[in-house]
């Protein structure tokens, strides 16, 4: 048994599971090198000479950089006030008896199931009335709201882990809680805000909903780009659908490999932790 | 600066910046919206908001559009949680025994890439592919049937183009449960079993289930959440159409809310899907504790 799971036949089996998972995102990276016509042809087009030329395109293109700059401000600045705040709320949850604290927390989770076209109503009036649509700040803080139930959970329970000890030796030899908090166990989970900095940043990077509906000219991001400037007069913009697709999809791939340990707590929301 | 931190207020000095987050972007959003849904809303007819009581929510008992939407809602849930669970358990046990393989690291992020990727592009690109005469899809069906079949634009198939879509996304997330699941069972349970010489359907039974079915349980229920939010994806690859076959709740609101524009019904709608996604969390949490309590226990 033990030799025949050894064989390479098995590993050869799995690389072209992985592979063909792959193919439709491979196929959109390969799609960036070609040609409208090349990316068009039927039979589609597997040996070409691949060009840069889509990307050039790209890049001259008067949306493109300010809607590539929003995208990496609104998600670093959202997900890093996320964490900040939800570093705060984890200690004071895994540390203080507080009453009600599991309702808090089921509270704070609740928001991240539900369906986001029932959320970006509401929220839409609101930001209509108060005047808030398209702008950076709202729309950081939003992201920002959005980023918090997966940071407190994950955090929460790296922060479990760390024994009490730690903080009644501080407390003894006369140490500020600041200086606990700061100093003795951000330190110790530093794994949990490696996580859910790379994942919430993916999280927020992806999204599109809230972006096409509250954003505007001052606040566009890469998805709401792909969707609103796809459409071109007598039809889709192919090339500028793959090589937008490819440059965007780029980041978080590699994010994927370099924290795959992360990834199963990333995708339950701090929930489930394990090896995979 | 010590009196502050000895006081009993300072746990929720702490949660003070999570709670004002909370109560601006979801307490004021929610009473708005549960106010709203009392009203009658139409931003295209530049009235005020005239209240009409409980109508929206009389209107949603004989609304065959909503109902229709919903009953779409929940068969999208069910076959693509079953599918993704179903392949992704598969797919699990296959690569169980995976961890000496050369390149593992880089086959894994090749395999678990389309659950990262946003749904906005995928759907986008996902058009391309279904194109009865530019897609690489459509292209093999002309292949191999001889006829060329626009799937995004026949009703009956748009549904399982849908379908196939988010089953490709979203089967590599069960893979990872999976393979965390496997992953709890201890390495000496397993091994017992292997001197035992159970057969694979009693170890099976016996000794990985017990331990492996809470995380089983909890990816399914996320995958449900997941499933019943589908929107982005839907809007992109059909728009709710053709005929409105894949018009899913989440595509209802959206077009209602930002189409039709009419915020008050919208509303009330949000509402129910609200209560149903709360009752979803519900269930979550309660398989979560049951876990840990299991684990207290042992």
């Amino acid at each position: 048994m033990k030799r025949g799971w050894k064989s390479p036949i098995y590993y050869i089996v799995l690389w072209l599971v992985a592979l063909i998972y792959f193919f439709p995102v491979l196929w959109i990276i390969l799609s960036a090198f070609k040609t409208k016509s090349e990316l068009l042809a039927t039979p589609p087009v597997w040996i070409f000479q691949p060009t840069l030329e889509n990307f050039i395109d790209l890049f001259q293109r008067e949306h493109f950089w300010p809607t590539f700059l929003n995208s990496l401000l609104i998600s670093v600045s959202s997900v890093g006030i996320a964490i900040v705040v939800s570093f705060l709320a984890a200690y004071a949850l895994s540390r203080y008896k507080i009453y009600g604290s599991d309702f808090i927390q089921f509270l704070i989770l609740s928001i991240r199931m539900v369906p986001g076209a029932a959320v970006v109503v509401p929220v839409y009036l609101m930001y209509a009335a108060l005047g808030w649509k398209d702008s950076f700040w709202p729309m950081t803080l939003f992201y920002a709201m959005f980023s918090i139930p997966f940071s407190l959970w994950i955090l929460k329970g790296f922060m479990d882990g760390v024994s009490l000890r730690f903080d009644e030796t501080g407390l003894a030899n006369n140490a500020s809680r600041f200086h606990i908090i700061f100093k003795v166990i951000l330190p110790q989970v530093k794994p949990g805000l490696i996580a859910a900095f790379v994942f919430n940043m993916i999280f927020v990077w992806n999204e599109f909903l809230f972006n096409f509906i509250l954003g505007g000219k001052q606040t566009t991001t890469i998805p709401t780009l792909l969707v609103s400037d796809s459409i071109q007069q007598g039809g889709v913009d192919w090339t500028f659908v793959a090589s937008l697709g490819a440059i965007y999809l780029l980041p978080p791939v590699i994010a994927l490999y370099f924290f795959q340990k992360y990834l199963l707590v990333g995708m339950t929301f701090g929930t489930v932790r394990g090896e995979v | 600066m010590r009196r502050i931190e000895n006081s009993r207020l300072y746990p929720w000095l702490l949660l003070l910046p999570t709670l004002i987050f909370f109560a601006i972007w979801n307490i004021v959003p929610l009473f708005w919206m549960v106010g709203m849904s009392f009203y009658n809303y139409s931003l295209n007819l530049g009235r005020p908001p005239r209240f009409v009581g409980l109508d929206n929510y009389l209107d949603y008992l004989d609304n065959v559009d909503l109902w229709l939407a919903m009953s779409r809602t929940f068969t999208f849930v069910l076959f693509s949680v079953g599918l993704t669970t179903l392949f992704g358990g598969l797919l699990g046990v296959l690569f169980w025994r995976s961890t000496r393989m050369p390149g593992r690291r880089l086959a894994l992020t090749l395999l678990f890439s389309p659950m990262i990727l946003t749904p906005a592009a995928i759907g986008t690109f996902s058009r391309l592919n279904y194109d009865p005469t530019f897609g690489i899809f459509g292209y093999f069906t002309r292949l191999f049937t001889g006829q060329s079949l626009d799937y995004l634009g026949t009703e009956g198939w748009a549904f399982a183009a849908l379908i196939a879509v988010d089953v490709w996304m979203w089967t590599p997330f069960m893979v990872l449960i999976t393979l965390a699941a496997l992953g709890s069972v201890p390495a000496a349970e397993l091994e017992a079993a292997e001197v035992d010489r159970l057969s694979i359907w009693r170890r099976f039974r016996y000794v990985i289930l017990p331990h492996a079915r809470f995380i089983i349980m909890l990816g399914i229920i996320l995958r449900t959440i997941d499933a019943f939010k589908v929107t982005d994806l839907v809007y992109q690859l059909t728009r709710g159409g053709p005929g409105g076959t894949t018009e899913v709740i989440g595509v209802m609101m959206y077009r209602k809310a930002f189409d039709a524009l009419t915020m008050g019904w919208t509303s009330g709608v949000a509402v129910i899907t609200l209560l149903t996604a709360i009752a979803f969390t519900a269930i979550f949490l309660y398989i979560l504790n049951l876990q840990k309590r299991r684990r207290l226990l042992q």
